[in-house]
């Protein structure tokens, strides 16, 4: 799927080649929402500006996703989760992950009360249409569940109105709607992946390999001063939190305060690092291994992506 | 709160408003009670009626939808391969139902293979013209869609839930719900899906505008619990229902929430930002949505609240009109009996001759004057009697106060009575138990001899006291001149038995203790054994004689004892063994006895220990008896001896000569000058001749034996013989102040003795008379 829209992307890059103007144009991965707080705290409190950066944050919008936008230079960096990230590598994108985030996976499947993910075998379960449900497809086949995978474009409606078995949340946004649709969580209906041995971290900063070699010194700072956002966002939450609203109202999105506040809390908790308990803000080589093992074992990647094809090389 | 304690009128008037008001309040309370319910009742049909009514609305519009809906279906699987007919029947579908917002009727991937991945002939109305494009694209795949999931996977036709419609060629949007319809082929297997769409903004505003009250509101959410209609404009489509309770845990809104969410159907009285509010809500058809009228509680009892309050303020007026009339009438009414009390006070205050007012009434008030009045006479007589009682009482009582001096003072109180006396030490008490008392003790000296006595009259108080007394003078009397204590006992009990119409009587113990031998006769009339303290610790043998006073004719025993020196006779009264404490426990002579034992032998601490030890016994009880005690140590020592002589005649007066030279020799030996010597030749020949001439009887011959001894004492004469006994101090004292003629024969020899010796003592010792005059040297 995802070789389709980068083949469609790509070529709409080469017919609309990429601009010298120096200014970054960051498209997060979603709409306006407290999971990318940091990279608006980063530009709100002026620390692109102070890095000698000109940055400029453009949404995603429903006819210009951001991967694609990163594709025709509309921007220069986007957030991708791992998973998504070694899918584009595979088909032969190469990128760099400039800024690692996350440290811990936020996916969990919630099934319809009482009842446990792991032995609803072939039940129908929702997946963006997006992707991101990468994962969870190699659990189900490791795991032997045999899910029906019914990809859905946003929402969790169709979980709610009982028209599929389970759905894929993540932790910091589903799961929160899914309560405050008046789903109600137990230990046995909600299956969290970081606790069953696929602990692989999801977003990150990346950029294309070619903007990155040209653009050096100045993808170092953006990720330096995109690090500094989300250091400052774990020190001033409230702050950081009317920051995101800002953002949120400005595009009319359809959430709240008290859903950003959750959302703001458990992205920053995911950031920090189960073992060392900090935010170490790296990619792990390890998890970027497991991650590949059970991509390429499930056939979703043809080949093992080393590590070193992810990060930046001095 | 004094006016309420002072005011009959303020608090009888205060009690029966308080009635009238607890009388009025639960009828009040059952009228509210039933008045809100019939209320409620109303409004509860009113809002259901409302709900319905708008619900019908609503299902009749959707109902439209659904049927255009099918009926396309119905058209569409006629011709399900020719692909642009479906733009002709989307077309259709606006054309025909201008309210409707759009009509997509989508296929499958692929399933037009000309048509590529994407087929959705879509149509829109634009302004008054339909649009009609293909739709479906890499960035706009439908397929998942939740209008095209959600008939395929519930396998069922459906309403979504409310979403922003994005119309890509106008870059609008608008928010919708659809009735999706799955297209089936003949086989069964789904084609496509038809997705027929309403514009929210249609149903907003038709359930806004319901507004059954001023105040009301009305809310829509969809299965998710998502606000579609809110008069809040910020939380619609951004919150839940249960977004609110993420912070505030709400349990009324979080039932609300599920019950709406579950197309259930009813009312909740809950508190919605901070307000009491009855809340009815209805499902609205199948599209899964809810909708809910919140009508605050005042809005609701409004007007009954205004009716309850504006009764309860005339209620309230009326109560404390009430009251103020209550309290003026009763005022009036009681204005009588107020004088009635200030009169009284100025009787109580000690103007018992203060005249009461008349009053001219018969109802109680009357009824109290006149038994005031009457209690008044009779408080006047009475205090009259009073003042004489209590006067008389303070008579009796300063008689009684001067009659217990005048006991108290009749008893011997100056001790030691003797001091001027080694052989004798005398301490005696006596507590009374009233002012005056029934008990005696008494005691004195006469020719060397000790007459001693101690008494309990029967009763207490004034009888016994004045037996007291006279038993006392008797003893006195009687044994001014009669040494021996049963003949002294006897004249007493003569006297005492005499008329002794009140039965009264005295159990006595009379002793008389000669203290140059230490011989001791006694008598015991009843009384307590006395206890001899010396070397040992023993009571003193007593004979069963009754108490005096009882038998006339009785005859008392006489009983003889010797004292040994420094020996103590303990004398008691019964108080003493029978003083109680507040258990009725009595002392008893075994107290006695241990007190005796751990006190030193000497009459004074003997009592005073006695005294402390019934006083710790007693405690706090009241005296029951007049306690009294009478200790007596005899401690004659053996005089130093310096000079003895002896001389014996016979009884006759001839010899005398011999008895004067003998009674001069032993005078200048004793170193008395010519005229003491003259004197006591007169005292001594007096005695001796008057035993020759009348100790014999007239003829027979008889002796006389006179032994003089000198010691520190002082010169002693002892005149023994064995004549008739004949006791010569027993004689009454001649009264030398009458003549010859009215003092009679006799008696004017002991006198002479009396005068010149400084002490004369007479004893009958086995068959002699021994009769002792001493003279100081």
């Amino acid at each position: 799927m995802f070789a389709a829209i980068l083949i469609f992307c790509g070529s709409m890059a080469q017919a609309k080649s990429a601009t010298n103007d120096d200014t970054i144009v960051f498209t997060p991965q979603w709409t306006a929402q407290a999971q990318f707080a940091g990279y608006y705290v980063a530009y709100e409190k002026g620390f692109y500006r102070d890095a000698g950066l000109k940055v400029r944050i453009e949404h995603p919008t429903s006819t210009q996703p951001a991967i694609s936008r990163l594709y025709q230079n509309k921007c220069q960096a986007t957030t991708l989760q791992l998973c998504q990230a070694l899918e584009i590598i595979d088909d032969g994108i190469p990128l760099v992950n400039i800024l690692q985030t996350s440290m811990n996976n936020a996916m969990v499947i919630v099934s319809a009360r009482g009842k446990n993910p792991l032995k609803q075998k072939g039940a129908r379960v929702g997946i963006w249409s997006g992707g991101f449900g990468q994962l969870a497809i190699c659990m189900s086949l490791m795991e032997h569940l045999d899910y029906q995978w019914v990809r859905f474009a946003q929402n969790v409606n169709l979980f709610v109105v009982g028209a599929l078995d389970a759905t894929l949340a993540m932790s910091y946004n589903e799961y929160y709607q899914l309560i405050q649709a008046g789903v109600e969580m137990t230990d046995k209906n909600v299956y969290r992946f970081c606790n069953h041995g696929y602990n692989v971290q999801e977003d990150g900063l990346y950029m294309t390999r070619s903007y990155y070699e040209k653009h050096h010194a100045q993808a170092i700072r953006f990720a330096e001063a995109s690090r500094k956002g989300w250091e400052w966002a774990a020190m001033h939450p409230e702050e950081t939190l009317e920051i995101v609203m800002q953002y949120v109202n400005k595009d009319y999105i359809a959430t709240n305060r008290i859903m950003q506040r959750l959302m703001l809390t458990e992205v920053l908790r995911l950031q920090v690092d189960r073992e060392s308990k900090i935010r170490e803000f790296r990619l792990r080589p390890d998890m970027v291994q497991q991650a590949c093992h059970l991509m390429v074992e499930n056939k979703m990647l043809s080949r093992e992506i080393s590590y070193g094809e992810l990060v930046c090389k001095e | 709160m004094k006016l309420i304690q002072r005011k009959l009128s303020v608090r009888v008037s205060l009690w029966v408003v308080l009635f009238a008001a607890i009388i009025f309040n639960i009828a009040l309370g059952f009228f509210f009670y039933q008045a809100r319910s019939a209320v409620r009742q109303e409004a509860i049909n009113r809002a259901m009626q409302t709900l319905e009514k708008t619900s019908l609305r609503v299902e009749g519009i959707l109902n439209r939808v659904e049927v255009a809906t099918n009926m396309t279906e119905w058209l569409v699987k006629r011709h399900p391969d020719v692909a642009d007919s479906m733009f002709v029947y989307s077309r259709g579908m606006l054309l025909n139902n201008p309210d409707f917002y759009n009509c997509s009727i989508a296929f499958e991937p692929y399933y037009f293979k000309d048509k590529g991945l994407y087929f959705s002939a879509y149509s829109k109305h634009m302004g008054d013209s339909v649009r009609t494009i293909q739709g479906g694209s890499d960035l706009y795949q439908y397929f998942y869609t939740d209008w095209y999931l959600m008939p395929t996977l519930l396998d069922q036709s459906c309403w979504t839930e409310p979403y922003m419609d994005i119309d890509a060629p106008t870059n609008t949007s608008e928010m919708v719900t659809s009735f999706c319809r799955a297209i089936k082929d003949d086989n069964g297997k789904i084609i496509g899906v038809i997705n027929t769409s309403l514009s929210i903004n249609w149903l907003s505003q038709t359930i806004s505008a319901v507004k059954p009250y001023p105040n009301s509101y009305s809310i829509m959410i969809g299965r998710g619990g998502t606000y579609f209609v809110h008069p809040d404009s910020t939380k619609i489509t951004r919150q839940t229902i249960f977004t609110q309770t993420f912070e505030e845990p709400d349990t009324a809104l979080t039932a609300l929430g599920h019950a709406m969410q579950h197309g259930e159907e009813g009312m909740k009285q809950m508190h919605m930002n901070g307000q009491k509010c009855y809340v009815f809500y209805k499902p609205l058809g199948k599209t899964g949505c809810s909708m809910a009228i919140v009508c605050p509680e005042s809005d609701i009892f409004g007007g009954f609240d205004h009716l309850r309050n504006s009764v309860r303020a005339i209620v309230l007026v009326g109560l404390l009109l009430m009251l103020f009339f209550f309290i003026r009438i009763i005022t009036t009414e009681l204005k009588p009996l107020r004088r009635l009390a200030e009169e009284a006070e100025t009787i109580a205050s000690g103007h018992f001759e203060t005249k009461l007012p008349e009053l001219q009434r018969i109802d109680e008030i009357g009824q109290l004057s006149n038994s005031f009045s009457g209690m008044q006479h009779s408080l006047v007589k009475y205090i009259e009697e009073l003042k004489d009682t209590t006067a008389q009482k303070a008579s009796i009582e300063s008689d009684l106060r001067i009659a217990s001096g005048i006991q108290m003072a009749m008893l011997p109180k100056i001790f030691p009575p003797y001091p001027e006396r080694d052989d004798i030490d005398i301490y005696g008490k006596l507590v009374s138990a009233k002012e005056v008392g029934g008990d005696l003790f008494d005691f004195f000296i006469r020719d060397e001899k000790l007459f001693f006595c101690i008494g309990d009259v029967s009763g207490k108080g004034v009888p016994a006291a004045l037996v007291m007394a006279v038993t006392r003078a008797l003893f006195r009397a009687v044994a001014a001149h009669e040494s021996m204590p049963d003949r002294i006992i006897n004249n007493m009990n003569e006297t005492l038995s005499t008329n002794n119409e009140s039965d009264m009587f005295v159990t006595m113990f009379i002793g008389v203790l000669d203290l140059l031998s230490g011989r001791m006769r006694y008598c015991n009339a009843g009384h307590d054994v006395p206890i001899l303290i010396g070397s040992g610790i023993g009571m003193l043998p007593c004979d069963s004689n009754i108490p005096v006073g009882v038998m006339q004719d009785w005859e008392y025993t006489l009983q003889e004892t010797t004292i040994d020196p420094w020996t103590t006779i303990f004398l008691y009264t019964d108080g003493l063994t029978e003083a109680e404490d507040i258990n009725h426990a009595q002392f008893q002579e075994k107290r006695i006895i241990d007190v005796i034992r751990q006190t030193p032998n000497e009459p004074q601490q003997i009592i005073l220990a006695m005294t402390q030890a019934v006083h710790q016994f007693v405690g706090n009880a009241e005296q029951s008896d007049d306690l009294t005690m009478l200790a007596l140590q005899y401690k004659r020592q053996q005089p130093h001896v310096r000079y003895q002589r002896s001389l014996t005649l016979p009884n006759d007066v001839q010899t005398i000569q011999l008895l004067n030279e003998f009674v001069d020799n032993v005078c200048e030996a004793a170193g008395f000058d010519m005229s003491e010597c003259m004197r006591m030749n007169l005292a001594i020949e007096e005695a001796v001749v008057n035993v020759m001439n009348y100790a014999y009887p007239k003829g027979v011959k008889g002796m006389v034996n006179i032994d003089a001894t000198i010691s520190d004492k002082g010169l002693k004469f002892v005149i023994s013989d064995n004549g008739t006994p004949f006791d010569p101090t027993a004689k009454e004292e001649v009264d030398t102040t009458l003549s010859a003629e009215e003092r009679g024969i006799g008696g004017l020899g002991i006198h002479l003795i009396r005068q010149i010796m400084d002490s004369i003592n007479y004893e009958h010792i086995d068959g002699r008379n021994v009769l002792t005059l001493l003279k100081r040297i």
